[in-house]
């Protein structure tokens, strides 16, 4: 009940912001080209629809597969840092002042390096995506409490057990956060991927609809990726709902 | 020196720190089936002492033998629990109590009979389900208590297990605590600057120094058990208090 309510309140605010957009622009004289009404974004996204849902599906695989790498290479690497301690003071600090590097500026390297395919838009997806999870692994995986350690050197726990049974459990919670904040991260990735180089991918469309001043085009792949940010956020929260039922509940907290 | 093996014999017992010495050259021995208890004031290197027992951490000097082996790491038989409960909050209060046993790599079904009868006499019958953010901080100590017991070890050792709780549950636990001794039969060995509890719950108390910790005093506690609210009140409760009372202050004159 109280939830109904809650996105009754959310819709009719969204709705009342479209309608001051639909009716002030045109009560402003603001064209099209400038900014377009949510009316013709709308048609423009219906009339491209097919084209929209073909690069959409390529910018979405090059920013899974790329987050999928991220998520892969930087667990393994949180792994990596806490059993082999001495590659902490290796690995930490090159890891930091990679990050430091805004890898939007190494992009067009990229394409010097792989050319216009697929693969620097996904190098560039793993990249932005790898920090976070990175960071996120080696808290999760790594600051068990003290005591717990104890509890299980007691009973006479293995590195094995104490990693499916302790560490693993403890980083679930780390990870799907990290997810959250590497997920957009990695769609910028690949989206500045698009922008560089080659002839697919929403990147690719928004700048076919710069150069044609198609400014509803421009927005309704705005509206496109919203609705696949959407949709990743949905299934984030959905494996948060599978694996962290015990967590207390927000509202609790 | 009785002839039989003492459950646990601590031999001239040093820890040093970078920053001195926390406990000095302690001895004491704990018989089969005891409840003995630590009192002492803050920082007299009581946890240190439990650690070094449980082979977690090793001594600097000295010897700790359990049932006259000498102890030289982790050693299975032994129990903790520690003054927060520790609880893994994706486990459940049996998953928690089976702990133990998954960590040791035994099927966890064989000792589910044990946990459930463990949480029955911790009178936590009805939370098997719940998760640690939902019970109270005396069940959650109560459900550390049971992991502790489950592998049946035959030394428990207690880290001011009730320091965290309010007052009123602190008592509560006490006499849950010894419920569930009485039909665990095992030794232990409780740390606590809790008088009252210290001369409720132990068949011996020793009383250690202030930094770096020795033995100061060994009381025995000739109470009759089971003992209940009523001891509190009980004559020689109130001098057996005093007795340790004593031995503590004592040290503020020195």
């Amino acid at each position: 009940m109280e939830q109904a309510r809650r996105l009754a309140v959310t819709l009719s605010g969204f709705a009342a912001i479209l309608l001051a957009w639909q009716y002030g622009a045109r009560f402003v004289h603001l064209p099209a080209y400038i900014l377009p009404v949510p009316t013709v974004i709308a048609v423009r996204f219906w009339q491209t629809f097919a084209i929209q849902a073909h690069h959409l599906g390529v910018t979405a695989t090059t920013t899974t597969v790329g987050l999928a790498m991220s998520l892969v290479v930087g667990i393994l690497l949180a792994l990596s840092v806490i059993y082999i301690r001495p590659l902490k003071a290796i690995v930490l600090p090159v890891l930091a002042a990679f990050n430091s590097i805004p890898k939007i500026a190494i992009a067009p390297l990229f394409v010097i390096w792989f050319g216009l395919g697929s693969e620097p838009k996904v190098l560039l997806a793993f990249l932005l995506g790898l920090f976070p999870i990175f960071v996120n692994s080696v808290t999760g995986l790594g600051e068990i409490e003290p005591d717990v350690l104890d509890l299980a050197r007691l009973a006479g726990g293995n590195a094995w057990r104490m990693f499916t049974k302790v560490r693993l459990m403890h980083a679930v919670p780390y990870i799907t956060d990290a997810l959250k904040v590497a997920f957009p991260l990695a769609l910028v990735g690949s989206i500045v991927g698009e922008f560089i180089g080659g002839n697919d991918g929403v990147g690719y469309l928004i700048l076919s609809g710069q150069f044609n001043m198609d400014t509803p085009l421009v927005f309704a792949c705005l509206v496109s990726i919203t609705l696949f940010t959407g949709l990743a956020i949905g299934v984030v929260a959905l494996l948060e709902r599978i694996f962290l039922k015990w967590r207390p509940s927000r509202r609790k907290r | 020196m009785t002839m039989t093996t003492a459950a646990v014999t601590v031999d001239g017992l040093t820890k040093t720190f970078e920053t001195g010495a926390a406990v000095e050259d302690l001895s004491f021995e704990v018989r089969e089936k005891e409840f003995v208890t630590v009192v002492g004031p803050s920082g007299c290197g009581k946890s240190t002492t439990l650690r070094m027992i449980s082979g977690l951490v090793p001594p600097t000097r000295g010897r700790v033998y359990i049932r006259g082996k000498e102890v030289s790491g982790p050693i299975g038989d032994v129990g903790m629990v520690f003054q927060s409960p520790v609880l893994l909050p994706w486990r459940s209060t049996i998953g928690n109590v089976l702990f133990m046993a998954e960590m040791r790599g035994e099927n966890s079904g064989e000792y589910r009979q044990r946990a459930l009868d463990l949480i029955k006499l911790a009178s936590l019958e009805g939370f098997e389900k719940r998760y640690p953010h939902e019970l109270s901080g005396g069940m959650q100590q109560r459900v550390a208590i049971c992991r502790a017991l489950l592998l049946n070890p035959s030394l428990l050792l207690m880290d001011e297990p009730f320091g965290a709780l309010d007052i009123m549950t602190r008592e509560k636990m006490g006499f849950e605590l010894q419920k569930i001794w009485s039909a665990n039969k095992t030794t232990v060995l409780f740390v606590t600057h809790s008088i009252t509890e210290a001369v409720l719950l132990s068949d011996t108390i020793i009383v250690m120094t202030a930094r770096p910790g020795k033995a100061k005093a060994v009381i025995g506690v000739d109470l009759p058990r089971p003992r209940d609210v009523k001891t509190l009140r009980d004559q020689r409760f109130v001098e057996l208090a005093a007795a340790v009372r004593d031995n503590i202050e004592a040290q503020w004159v020195e």
